[in-house]
């Protein structure tokens, strides 16, 4: 017979198994940073590009310009995803949990209201 | 007796402000532990660090024999280490059963959690349906302790329990947390009020701007020796 696993044995062997996660998994906030410059950077430059590309009849520069707001662009598309990303989620796995909550206690209530109409149905009493 | 929790040589700061200045100590299943020490003196910081909240500098956060110093808060979470912050940290909005119900995440059901919480604090039964702001101080305190104890944890660190609470609720509650550390938990008790937390503890260390400055054992740590560690001046 093996001694029964006491809770500092099973909070040793957890911790034995736990796979500690990569330390770039807590770059979150670099990249919740980065997210948002480029999200802001974006949005300048393509306003700028808009403004080089109209004062200008150099159709040499006005590519550049063009480009300088495709640029921009995809800065602002990645930025503002990762800038979801790294904002939302926290938020998101909250409110999640949030739902679920409401979600079993709306069933408790049905289930409850549910088992007291079938106690009224069955009575014998005349109304 | 298996030593849960090592903090070893742990510096922090928060930005440029170096909090610890290489912290070190150690917990043993079945005991509490006190963490003295004046404002500003870390105490929180070291529950933090305990708890993976916050990042370590330097040194090493050792659970169960493990270094886990890096590891995600969550996963140390799941694993048995329960912080029970400043401030009891409770839904004032939320009734005692609904506080209690958001603790299903960690996997069990309603009726175990009730039956844990009830069964230690049987005050929060009577008190169910209550808004858990509107509970005492000590009753809340005992709401924010049952949802920790419904995380079945292995290592439990409390900050400032007594605060805002009268000596008798103090009394009373370290009372309860000497028989959840009997049931085999590690408790780290900070306080900034010694005398409320030291007859209960198994060994205490006070800490002074980021550093232990002293180790005790409560019966021989004298109220003159303790005044002058908080002072700064020597006994």
């Amino acid at each position: 017979m093996t001694a029964p696993e006491t809770r500092a044995d099973r909070f040793v062997r957890e911790l034995a198994e736990l796979k500690i996660p990569d330390p770039a998994a807590q770059r979150s906030g670099l990249w919740l940073r980065l997210g948002g410059t480029l999200m802001a950077l974006g949005l300048v430059l393509g306003a700028s590009a808009y403004f080089i590309s109209h004062n200008t009849t150099d159709p040499l520069v006005q590519r550049d310009a063009l480009a300088l707001a495709l640029g921009a662009v995809a800065g602002s598309v990645v930025g503002s995803a990762l800038f979801l990303r790294y904002s939302l989620t926290g938020f998101l796995r909250f409110w999640m949990a949030r739902q679920s909550y409401d979600l079993a206690l709306l069933a408790d209530r049905l289930f409850e209201r549910d088992l007291n109409d079938g106690f009224a149905s069955t009575d014998p009493a005349p109304r | 007796m298996t030593t849960l929790l090592e903090l070893r040589d742990v510096r922090a700061a928060y930005d440029e402000i170096t909090v610890l200045h290489g912290v070190s100590l150690s917990l043993v299943a079945g005991q509490v532990v006190a963490l003295l020490g004046p404002n500003g003196a870390g105490k929180t910081t070291t529950l933090r660090v305990a708890a993976g909240v916050h990042p370590v500098r330097s040194g090493r956060l050792v659970l169960g024999g493990r270094d886990v110093t890096g590891a995600n808060p969550r996963d140390l979470a799941r694993a048995g280490v329960c912080l029970i912050p400043e401030g009891r940290g409770v839904f004032p909005n939320l009734s005692v059963r609904d506080n209690l119900l958001m603790m299903t995440f960690t996997g069990r059901s309603r009726a175990e959690i009730e039956q844990i919480a009830y069964a230690r604090f049987p005050v929060l039964a009577k008190r169910a349906a209550q808004a858990a702001g509107t509970l005492s101080g000590g009753e809340q305190q005992m709401l924010a302790l049952a949802r920790g104890l419904a995380t079945d944890p292995a290592v439990l660190l409390l900050d400032e329990l007594s605060m805002g609470l009268a000596p008798l609720v103090v009394g009373r509650l370290y009372e309860h947390v000497v028989e959840i550390a009997r049931q085999g938990v590690a408790v780290l008790v900070v306080e900034q009020f010694a005398a409320a937390v030291l007859g209960i503890a198994d060994h205490a260390a006070v800490l002074v701007r980021g550093r232990v400055a002293h180790r005790i054992r409560p019966e021989h740590g004298t109220h003159a020796e303790l005044a002058a560690l908080y002072l700064g001046s020597s006994a």
